[in-house]
């Protein structure tokens, strides 16, 4: 499962630096915050150590629910920007799958973790679709860019999550 | 002239050289002077007088002053000097014993007018707003007289940076200072000035004067932000690069703020990380966020910001290399371990140690090693350089093996071949079981003698044999009939000169004979160990039993077909044993010792209703071929096979004894044997011809018809030779003829058609422990063609 977040990582490293670099200025733009900004995620790897796991795992669950919608219209949208390269479509259709099965995943554990409620209150609705239907070509790239950004980031965070959880569970904070 | 003598030495003395007249130069065109050079002395001093004149006069004036301008000179003063006439000048030099004149100069005033370089050069220089001026003063050169008019003069000035070669000239007009501004800050700057009198020349340039201009001071140029990097994930470091400080000490200070906060805070560290750096400890450090980094530099002059750089710090995780790599070569047999990678990037994944095979002897290696916390960071620095050379010298050993290891291969080959050579027979009568000739019991030497194949056959009671088994199943033994004068195959057996034994002989091999329709016969398959199970269990002559590979073989008498195919379940009627060449170098292969009391039986029974069938047995890994053994039917069968129309030759063959086996093993020459023909409705007997046994009276009796040749090997003991029928009969006989040299034997078995098998019977006592004798069918073929 962590293979998963390994694999999402650089492609949206990819997806952003191939087409929306800093050429264009996004960069300096592209704090326009993140739909999940307002789940309060730890911020760093002491942080992360210090929340139970319980909690973390249901954060992570949430991260990875907020992010299921705009994955699938990203995956559509992606396709209608001119000059996308083949390699865009199908990773973008990649990322969302993937993140499909990580969800399942998590689900699954932190059933068997926690059972009893899943915590679906921990979500965020995402409204930027709108954004990325844009009839301006530079606005609608500029949301792609946003999007990719902070779907890089998440799945950072997810990845580092993940292996605080790991090497806490498994290793026993040993790594 | 007047020679001296006076002085003790001899001194031609004459009158002067000519002088001559350098230069006049007038410096204000009020007075002048002028130079002359005197010509040789002629040995005595002279006496030098100018004297000028006019030009629109006759009188000759002398110079009025010898002294003002220097030696050599005259100078004309104010009052001597007229502008506007020309004055002829001459120097007269006069010794005594004569004088001498220049010639004439004519000397125009005005034309030679050149003031001396001004004076007082001095310079300095001022900087305002950050523009630097020059101010250059000066003073018109000095005249002798000084009551003289003040002259105005023009003046020129130029000056150049030390370091350039071309001037830059100025006119100045006719003031004694100037002023210039376009200067390179910082350039040392040289400068002169000239005069010229409104007529005349201009006076040569006054003293270099230096004067160094004051740099520029501005404010610092923009620098730059060149990396921020973080090391362990937990704090990271942003390094700058300063421009141009405008010639003043610069400040720098980096600023920064967070992403989606408005507050801007200063580095909290400059000096950890070094000079131009920022460090950003753990507190200061978050993830997740993008910093906005700014650097300014400032200056008396001013100050100047970077361009923005964004960073978010968990995309700038870079390693340091790693340390402490050891590298270690390991001889591997021939080849090289190091440990550690080589700078040509392997992915050593997570491991701390890593091995590299297959590197080349004699060269030198660099290895590096850079690392990547994870797939989001940046790989590290290489880690420094580090050497490993892989030594040669184990070449030497290398070689060294390498040598004696073709050695050995080439003598074991040799050895080897040797082997194959001498037993190649026997090798290839193991691999390749020899086809199995019949081996007939009971056949009547007489009748082989007198070589009546018919009547061979017929005692054989061989009739169209019925193939058995395809190919491969199918042993044929070759009944060799050898002379006993020879060689006594078995000791025991005392086989008049005739004897012939007849020892099966395996087909050489395989080697496209093979097939049926090779003339050579059935490849006679060796069955290893092989019971002997009732060979005579064929039913029927055409059914080929094969009594199990295990052993037993069958030969396929054919009829008149050329081909006694074995192979062939179509099997005609004549019985016919396809004849292998022996070559004539192999050794004799000696059958194996099957169960003698099966033969026996076999042999004697003549319930057999099976039709003959020679059944070879290979008892043991020394019979190399099978026998062939073919029933002999008693009469009735015989009859039955007659019917067949074929000559049915059941012979059987027996198989050496274990203990026989050496010296059947010997090679041997083949000798001819007589086969008589058994002719078909005559019990085919064959007959040993050296051995009067009563296995004449076997089933296989052959008929002592007509004396055809084949060339068998004798037979020894109670083999029995089936023989080829003859082919006047109408059934080709089926005869196994063993040759001693092979070569010929097919000619010969051809061309005697009428071949009369002979059929030793092996006496009695070896009837049951005789070897196997062998029978070279190998002449049976071409009889078959």
């Amino acid at each position: 499962m962590y293979l998963y977040l390994h694999y999402e990582e650089p492609v949206c490293a990819d997806l952003q630096d191939e087409r929306y670099a800093q050429g264009r200025g996004f960069i300096a733009k592209a704090v326009n915050g993140c739909h999940t900004a307002s789940l309060t995620t730890p911020e760093d790897k002491e942080q992360a150590q210090q929340i139970h796991h319980e909690d973390l795992l249901n954060l992570i669950l949430g991260v990875l629910r907020s992010w299921n919608d705009p994955l699938v219209h990203l995956a559509s949208e992606v396709q209608r920007i001119k000059e996308a390269p083949e390699t865009i479509l199908w990773k973008a259709v990649e990322i969302e799958e993937q993140n499909k099965r990580l969800l399942e995943g998590m689900e699954k554990i932190v059933g068997r973790v926690h059972s009893g409620e899943v915590g679906n209150d921990i979500y965020t609705p995402w409204e930027g679709l709108p954004s990325l239907q844009l009839a301006d070509e530079d606005s609608r790239l500029f949301a792609f860019y946003n999007l990719l950004h902070c779907l890089r980031r998440d799945s950072h965070k997810i990845d580092n999550y993940l292996k605080v959880l790991k090497c806490r569970l498994i290793h026993d904070n040993n790594c | 002239e007047k020679q001296n003598n006076s002085s003790s030495y001899f001194r031609s003395q004459s009158y002067p050289g000519k002088p001559q007249i350098i230069r006049c130069r007038s410096l204000e065109k009020e007075t002048f002077s002028c130079w002359w050079k005197p010509g040789s002395d002629g040995g005595l001093p002279s006496n030098y007088t100018l004297f000028y004149s006019k030009d629109s006069e006759e009188k000759i004036y002398e110079c009025p002053d010898y002294l003002t301008s220097g030696p050599n000179s005259c100078y004309f003063d104010k009052n001597h000097t007229n502008p506007w006439t020309t004055y002829i000048i001459t120097v007269m030099a006069t010794n005594e014993i004569g004088s001498n004149s220049s010639d004439p100069q004519h000397v125009d005033v005005t034309s030679i007018v050149q003031p001396d370089a001004p004076v007082n050069l001095s310079l300095e220089t001022n900087t305002s707003a950050n523009v630097s001026y020059l101010w250059a003063k000066w003073s018109p050169p000095p005249l002798a007289d000084a009551s003289s008019n003040s002259h105005v003069y023009h003046y020129e000035l130029r000056l150049k940076p030390e370091e350039k070669e071309e001037w830059e000239t100025v006119s100045v007009g006719m003031q004694t200072h100037y002023e210039v501004t376009s200067l390179q800050a910082g350039a040392k700057y040289i400068v002169q000035v000239r005069c010229m009198l409104d007529l005349g020349e201009w006076s040569e340039w006054s003293l270099e004067r230096r004067i160094q201009i004051p740099k520029e001071q501005l404010p610092p140029a923009k620098p730059t932000i060149v990396k921020c990097r973080s090391p362990e994930k937990e704090t990271f470091t942003c390094w700058w690069k300063p421009a141009s400080d405008g010639g003043l000490s610069t400040n720098h200070t980096l600023l920064y703020s967070k992403e989606g906060e408005e507050k801007v805070y200063e580095c909290p560290d400059y000096k950890t990380a070094g000079p131009n750096s920022c460090y950003f400890d753990k507190k200061h450090t978050s993830f997740w966020t993008i910093y906005n980094i700014t650097v300014r530099a400032t200056n008396e002059m001013g100050s100047n910001v970077s361009d923005p750089h964004y960073v978010d710090v968990t995309y700038i995780v870079q390693p340091d290399p790693p340390v402490n790599i050891t590298l270690e070569l390991k001889k591997i047999w021939m080849e090289w371990e190091v440990r550690m990678l080589q700078s040509f990037t392997i992915s050593v994944g997570q491991q701390t140690q890593c091995k590299m095979f297959s590197l080349n002897p004699g060269k030198r290696y660099i290895v590096q090693i850079h690392c990547k916390p994870d797939h989001h960071g940046l790989w590290s620095e290489w880690s420094p350089e580090m050497y490993i050379e892989v030594p040669t010298d184990f070449r030497v050993k290398d070689m060294v093996v390498w040598i004696i290891v073709g050695v050995l291969s080439s003598l074991i080959c040799l050895i080897m071949s040797w082997i194959m050579i001498l037993k190649g027979y026997r090798m290839m009568a193991f691999i390749l079981p020899p086809v199995p000739g019949p081996k007939i019991k009971g056949i009547d030497t007489h009748l082989l003698e007198t070589g009546k194949s018919e009547e061979l056959l017929s005692a054989l009671g061989c009739h169209g044999f019925p193939p058995t088994s395809d190919c491969e199943e199918l042993l044929i033994e070759y009944l060799e009939v050898e002379d006993s004068e020879d060689q006594q195959l078995m000791p025991s057996h005392d086989t008049p000169s005739k004897n012939t034994r007849i020892i099966l002989k395996e087909t050489d091999n395989d080697s496209g004979r093979g097939s049926c329709d090779s003339p050579s016969l059935l490849p006679v398959k060796c069955r290893e160990s092989r019971s002997l199970p009732s060979p005579l269990q064929t039913q029927d002559v055409k059914a080929k039993e094969k009594k199990g590979r295990k052993g037993s073989w069958e030969t396929q008498c054919t009829a008149s077909e050329q081909k006694t195919l074995p192979c062939n379940n179509e099997s005609t009627k004549s019985c016919t044993w396809l004849a292998v060449q022996l070559p004539s170098n192999q050794p004799a292969m000696f059958a194996y010792h099957s169960t003698v009391d099966a033969f026996k039986i076999t042999l004697n029974t003549t319930n057999m209703n099976s039709s003959p069938v020679l059944v070879g047995n290979e008892e043991n890994h020394q019979s190399l071929y099978p026998i062939a053994e073919t029933v002999y039917d008693d009469i009735e069968k015989k009859s039955e096979m007659a019917n067949s129309k074929t000559d049915q030759i059941t012979m059987q063959v027996r198989q050496n004894q274990h203990n026989d086996k050496s010296p059947f093993l010997n090679p041997k020459l083949m000798d001819y044997v007589e086969v008589h023909k058994v002719r078909q409705d005559e019990e085919p007997t064959l007959l040993l011809k050296q051995k009067e046994s009563s296995r004449k009276s076997k089933k296989c009796t052959v008929p002592g018809t007509s004396k055809e040749y084949t060339k068998v090997s004798t037979v020894v003991d109670h083999h029995i030779l089936v023989l080829l029928p003859d082919q006047r009969t109408q059934h080709p006989p089926v005869s196994q003829e063993p040759v001693a040299e092979t070569s010929q034997n097919p000619q010969q078995s051809q061309t005697e058609k009428n071949t009369s098998y002979s059929m030793t019977t092996p006496s009695d006592s070896r009837r049951d422990t005789s070897g196997s004798d062998y029978m070279d069918p190998s002449s049976f073929m071409p009889s078959f063609k």
